[in-house]
Parts: structure tokens; C-alpha cells; sequence
């Protein structure tokens, strides 16, 4: 299928490329069979051949050349001189630098000799005071007071706890036990008395004033 | 010196500081460069301007020519640059003056023909007729489609070298080329080539003088 657009691209391309270019038979194919396309080519062809032309009779006289290279001789002259002149100016520079810094270690000042015996002996002076310090400085102790933790005793309070069981047999019971003298004194007056019973580790044993009583109340362990 | 001074020699003396042999390299190349410069600015002044300065930048930069191309290759890199860099600056000189001017804006009127074209025979007044609409179409593109053109149909260079001097992509170039192309055709139709044509046009030129 011919497509005129795509045709015209390789005609540019085939006329730019001029006689380098071997003609390429699908083009020419193309443009035997599409008049559009040959004109098209002719177009281009033509007008690529009248800049060529213009191109070469635009060149100028060759009287033109001579003062043209003359004008270039005289700036590329100049150029190389500013060069030489810029490359002479660096070295003097250097050259200077360096004759300076010998001039320097070379030269001989004329200093009074009351000058020079005021300037050694500033120098001695602060020689000796400079020997007198320390060449390292000694370690300063710095003495900082550290609070030491006081450890407060504090009264531990005891807690005694006294279970009482309430007797819950008959009175009849009772009243046979209140009968018999043996059972009338209570627990705390048989406290009281010395007893061999009591075990030798709390004789002496004393209860607080005070005390804390705690009624346990109900079978679980947890509820109070 | 002798006539058949090999370019590497000439080149070798150069970077030696040759002034006289740096002087024959640009006797060889001058007017391809020169040519370019003139259709790229249509100007002879400037053209002059800007070819010189090519030469100037080359002699400067002549001890890093290392031959990996050929010296005219290296020369015309150094042109399409300096080409660059007279775009940016767009410094051109009009009328004997030098004016701050884009270069698009620039017409035909400011263009001439060089000396020995300038005789009012039929066939120059012809050819400056051509020419004047060749300058008019280029006038009409921007310089980087001019410049596009100019390396393509002058210089031969394909279209992937032009892009890697003008630092731009491929498709720009070709964009460039096929538009002067057509500007060109617009303003040089097949009829102008007949001689005919432009023949009568010459003679009613001459008629006025």
C-alpha cells in the first residue's frame, strides 16, 4: 500500500544523502508509480541543487583571502604574544616570590646592640619562667563530697493474732463443765500461772498491749 | 616549507608553536569554515568574526588535538561551538555597528553578496536572486535548525553526529532539517531553478539601474 508521507521521508532523506546514496528500487518503484511523490522528489531535488550552487559561487573572491589570512596571521600573532607576555608575567611572579623568600633567609639587618640585649634577654626571662612550669600538667583532685545513705530502723509492728472458738456444745454440757471446779478457771488464768507444761522457750514471753484481732469467718481461706 | 606538507606535520609543528605552519593549516581549512560561518550568520563581517575566532580557539587548544579524528573533524567541533556559544551571546553586528540582536530577527537586507558576485552581469544578478531567497528561507529558521541543516547538507554529517555536536537529540535534527527543507522549497519552487524564469526576473533587476 502506498503511503505518500512515509515515501516523501525517504525522498528528503535519499536527496540529502545526494550521490552518496545508491537509489534504492522500492523508492524508485514508489515514485514511477505515484506522480505526487515524483514531484515531490523533483522538488526537493531541485531545490537542494540550487543551494548546493549558491553554495559554491557564494565563496569569496580570492583577493578577499589574502587580507583574510593577513587578519588572522596578525590576531593569532597578537594571541601568542598576550600568551607569551601572560606566561612572562607568571614567571616573574614566581621569580619574585622565590627571590623574596631568599632575600629573607639571606639578608643581614644592622640591629643596635642595646636592641639585641633587650631581645635576649626578654627571650631568657620567659625561658626560665617557661623551665619552671611543669612540662605536663599535674592531675588536679577535685575532693567531692558524696552523702552517704543513712539507714533509718524503722519499729516493725507485730501483728498476733488469737483465734477464739466459740463453744457451741449444750448448756447441760456447760453446766456440768462450770460444775466442775477443774474447768471454772479461765484459759488466760491458767496463763498466768507457772506451768510445767510451758515450754522452756516462752517463758518470759510477753504480749503487747495491744492487740490485733482478727476474726476469720466463713470456710473459704480467702474471705475475711 | 615545501607544498606537500602532510597535515600531520603541519599539525605536529603547530602544537610546537609553529606560528607559519599554524598559519598553513588555516590556509587549507579556511574557506569550508569560513563558508559555514557565512551561511550560518549572512553576514560577511560577521562571518568573518566568527570564522577568525574559530582559528583563535583552535590555536589555542592546538596541543590537545590527539589525531583520534581528523584535524578537520576537531575543527568543525571547535566551529559548531564557537557557532553555540555566538548564538548565546547573539552579538551581531549591523550596519557597521555592533548591536545586541536575536539572530532570527535579522532579515536579507543586512546579508551581501560577496565582492567578486557583486558585477551586474545576468547570470550573478541571477544568482543573487537565488541567493536572496535562500537567505530568506534560512532567515526564517531558528539557528539551531539553520545550523542543523547547514552540517547536514554541506558538511555531510549524519544525523546522529550532528545531534552529538549540538548536544540534542536526533529527532530534533531531523525536525530541523525536513523544516528548512520546506521553507527552502516554499521560497526556491521547482519553476525558480528554470533559468527562464529568473532570467526575466534579472533582467527587470538590471532595468532598474
Amino acid at each position: 500500500m502506498h503511503d505518500c508521507t512515509e515515501t516523501k521521508e525517504q525522498i528528503t532523506e535519499f536527496v540529502l544523502d545526494g550521490a552518496d546514496r545508491r537509489p534504492d528500487e522500492a523508492l524508485l518503484a514508489e515514485l514511477r508509480a505515484c506522480a505526487a511523490c515524483r514531484e515531490e522528489f523533483n522538488a526537493l531535488n531541485a531545490t537542494l541543487r540550487v543551494t548546493t550552487r549558491l553554495r559554491d559561487t557564494a565563496a569569496p573572491a580570492e583577493s578577499y583571502w589574502v587580507g583574510y589570512h593577513a587578519r588572522l596571521r596578525q590576531q593569532v600573532e597578537d594571541l601568542a604574544a598576550a600568551s607569551r607576555a601572560k606566561a612572562q608575567r607568571r614567571k616573574e611572579k614566581l621569580a619574585f616570590s622565590f627571590a623574596s623568600l631568599r632575600l629573607c633567609v639571606r639578608a643581614t639587618v644592622r640591629v643596635p646592640v642595646p636592641v639585641i640585649a633587650l631581645i635576649l634577654a626578654a627571650f631568657a626571662v620567659f625561658a626560665v619562667l617557661a623551665a619552671r612550669k611543669p612540662a605536663v600538667p599535674s592531675p588536679v583532685i577535685v575532693h567531692v563530697p558524696v552523702a552517704t545513705p543513712v539507714v533509718q530502723e524503722k519499729p516493725v509492728e507485730k501483728i498476733l493474732t488469737r483465734v477464739v472458738y466459740r463453744d457451741r456444745r449444750s448448756p447441760a454440757r456447760t453446766s456440768k463443765r462450770v460444775a466442775d471446779p477443774s474447768n471454772v478457771e479461765s484459759t488466760f488464768a491458767k496463763s498466768q500461772k507457772p506451768n510445767a507444761e510451758i515450754p522452756a522457750a516462752l517463758l518470759g514471753f510477753k504480749p503487747t498491749d495491744e492487740v490485733k484481732l482478727t476474726i476469720i469467718k466463713g470456710g473459704s481461706q480467702n474471705e475475711k | 616549507m615545501t607544498v606537500t606538507d602532510s597535515d600531520s606535520d603541519l599539525i605536529r609543528r603547530a602544537q610546537a608553536d609553529d606560528l607559519d605552519a599554524f598559519c598553513l593549516l588555516a590556509e587549507r581549512y579556511a574557506r569550508r569554515i569560513h563558508l559555514l560561518a557565512f551561511h550560518y550568520c549572512r553576514n560577511a563581517q560577521d562571518a568573518e568574526d566568527l570564522s577568525q575566532d574559530v582559528w583563535l580557539k583552535a590555536y589555542q587548544a592546538m596541543r590537545s588535538f590527539r589525531s583520534d579524528s581528523s584535524f578537520y573533524t576537531w575543527l568543525r567541533r571547535i566551529t559548531i561551538n564557537a557557532f553555540l556559544n555566538h548564538r548565546r551571546s547573539s552579538l551581531f553586528r549591523r550596519n557597521g555597528q555592533t548591536t545586541a540582536v536575536q539572530l532570527i530577527q535579522i532579515d536579507a537586507e543586512t546579508f551581501e553578496m560577496p565582492l567578486e558576485s557583486r558585477s551586474t552581469s545576468p547570470e550573478n544578478i541571477y544568482n543573487k536572486l537565488l541567493f536572496e531567497n535562500v537567505v530568506d528561507a534560512l532567515a526564517e529558521l531558528t539557528p539551531q535548525q539553520r545550523l542543523a541543516f547547514l552540517l547536514r547538507h554541506y558538511e555531510g554529517m549524519s544525523y546522529e553526529e550532528i545531534a552529538g555536536a549540538m548536544n540534542c537529540s536526533t529527532g530534533t535534527v531531523k525536525k530541523g532539517v525536513s523544516r528548512a527543507i520546506v521553507k527552502l522549497r516554499a521560497k526556491l519552487s521547482p519553476d525558480s531553478d528554470r533559468p527562464e524564469a529568473l532570467t526575466n526576473l534579472a533582467n527587470e533587476y538590471l532595468g532598474e539601474y
